[in-house]
């Protein structure tokens, strides 16, 4: 058994560099089938990752009356939170509004104008954020009852609106990523199909000197294999040279998203890897099989 | 029709190379039974008709017959590359038609073929050529060296065992193929035309080891267009015709001499 893998691998080896214009031909057409799936694979997340962030935006916002006193307002704000539907809920006080309200201005460089009001017009309110945008009926309608609360801003439509544009970006990188892994898939099959096609010759004469189909097989798939395997590491290669620039373009462009960029490089090489090594075995066994099979 | 009886003591090649003698009891039993065989293929094109064949062991016979005769299915049926579509091919006691998938490369290793191009390797030299037969086969390496030694010296290729083929004339070349088809010490030879791309001197070469290999225990069944050779040798002669067999005698020649 460790004889025959020895020879299988011995043979893979010999035949990668009998063969050496068919093979980096095969490996450079992995190259950049690889940098094509990774390149949509990162836009497929960073797409997930804004998709997010905006649906976590989505909050309710609910305003009591001016005499609610704080008890009533713990009170509600301690059922609001019990509610499984309900991520956290943030007591604004009056004082604070009013504090946010200057902040927003002079963050705009507008004037400061509330220094002609006698009093604070602002409403304390409830910001309830929600485990997810969908159940934000239900969550309205709590609060809506609450006597204390004097309105909910009713941002329903909009958030109805969000999700739908969401989902559909969802959908449709998920087709896309699928589209071109489909693409890659037959392009790297087909081109280790025709390093298998060079060596006809060699596999007809195994059959007629009655070479089992495992001896036949196997150094093809760990010929294969080694194909992937080296086409992938160039690849991380490539996307490590690349990954300084894009990573700071990445993070001016999504200034605003607080993405995890830590398990993408995780999630990335074992991706890179996994597709390269199982894209050069799947394609070398099926392009033996037609021999084989007769 | 008639049929050559066995030599007195067939025996395997290694047996008369190393000069032990191990009599057979079952010496005159057939290597190769074709009975009844019929080969459709797909297309419809019917490449054999009830052909009825038996090859005793130590035998040597040419088949004979003009293009699109059939004998290019009827080798193709021998090493398993087609199956009959009625009928049996027994090779060796073993009915090829029920031999599993897994038991095709065993039976293949009975069989030693030769053929009109050579079908050699071009990037490996005259002995990995015909070491690559036993390495494909899971040969252990400590078996590989004498028996490719052995079968080298047979052919008489010892001097040029570290020449690729495009180093080597023709004839070199063919017999290169046939130290790779007898280093599995086969029980028959079967050569496509193996003369079909020599000039004549050469090819008399080659039928002369043929020749000497039978002599040596080895069945030997040769498909040919050379009438000279076929007539001269007077050795058993089938020809084919229309996936018939018309002709199967003795000491025939080419062609039919009534």
């Amino acid at each position: 058994m460790i004889g025959f893998i020895l020879f299988s691998l011995r043979r893979a080896w010999q035949g990668f560099w009998r063969n050496a214009l068919m093979s980096f031909a095969a490996t450079a057409t992995m190259v950049l089938m690889l940098l094509l799936l990774a390149g949509f694979w990162i836009i497929q997340t960073g797409l997930l990752a804004g998709l997010q962030f905006t649906e976590q935006k989505v909050e309710v916002i609910a305003y009591f009356h001016s005499n609610a006193s704080p008890v009533q307002v713990t009170s509600l704000q301690t059922r609001v939170e019990a509610m499984p539907e309900v991520e956290s809920a943030a007591y604004v006080s009056r004082d604070e509004a009013l504090d946010r309200f200057r902040a927003s201005l002079k963050a705009q460089g507008r004037e400061d104008l509330t220094r002609y009001l006698d009093s604070n017009p602002l409403y304390a309110s409830l910001e309830v954020k929600l485990v997810d945008p969908r159940d934000i009926r239900t969550v309205n309608a709590a609060l809506s009852d609450a006597p204390v609360i004097r309105n909910v801003l009713n941002v329903e439509d909009l958030v109805e609106r969000v999700l739908t544009v969401t989902g559909i970006l969802r959908t449709a990188g998920t087709v896309v990523l699928v589209v071109v892994a489909v693409i890659v898939l037959f392009i790297v099959v087909n081109t280790i199909r025709l390093a298998v096609l060079a060596r006809a010759e060699e596999i007809e004469i195994m059959r007629l000197v009655g070479a089992s189909d495992a001896f036949i097989r196997w150094p093809f798939v760990f010929e294969g294999a080694f194909v992937g395997l080296l086409g992938s590491l160039l690849t991380l290669a490539v996307l490590a040279a690349v990954a300084d620039p894009l990573t700071t373009f990445m993070t001016d462009f999504f200034k605003v998203l607080p993405l995890q960029f830590g398990s993408l490089t995780r999630d990335l090489v074992l991706l890179v890897l996994g597709a390269g090594v199982g894209l050069g075995t799947i394609g070398s066994w099926l392009s033996v099989r037609t021999y084989l099979i007769r | 029709m008639t049929i050559a009886p066995a030599p007195p003591q067939a025996r395997s090649l290694r047996e008369r190379l190393s000069g032990q003698r191990t009599p057979r009891s079952d010496h005159d039993r057939a290597v190769l039974v074709m009975h009844d065989v019929t080969k459709e293929y797909p297309n419809g094109n019917l490449a054999l008709r009830d052909v009825d064949l038996v090859v005793p062991e130590g035998d040597f016979v040419f088949l004979v017959g003009p293009s699109g005769a059939g004998k290019s299915t009827l080798m193709k049926l021998l090493i398993r590359d087609e199956v009959a579509t009625r009928g049996e091919v027994i090779l060796d006691g073993q009915d090829l038609a029920r031999l599993g998938r897994r038991h095709v490369p065993k039976i293949r290793r009975k069989i030693g073929t030769i053929f009109q191009d050579f079908k050699l390797l071009p990037r490996k030299n005259v002995w990995e050529n015909v070491a690559f037969a036993l390495e494909v086969t899971g040969t252990p390496g400590r078996r590989i060296r004498p028996a490719v030694d052995r079968v080298l010296a047979l052919v008489g290729l010892t001097a040029q065992a570290k020449q690729v083929p495009s180093q080597l004339s023709g004839g070199e070349q063919q017999r290169t193929a046939i130290a790779r088809a007898l280093v599995h010490d086969p029980r028959i030879i079967i050569a496509d035309e193996p003369t079909g791309n020599l000039d004549p001197l050469i090819s008399w070469e080659i039928l002369q080891l043929l020749l000497r290999i039978n002599e040596l225990g080895v069945t030997v069944l040769m498909a040919t267009h050379n009438a000279e050779v076929v007539t001269a040798l007077r050795r058993r002669v089938v020809a084919l015709e229309e996936g018939r067999i018309i002709r199967d005698e003795i000491g025939g020649a080419y062609h039919r001499e009534d």
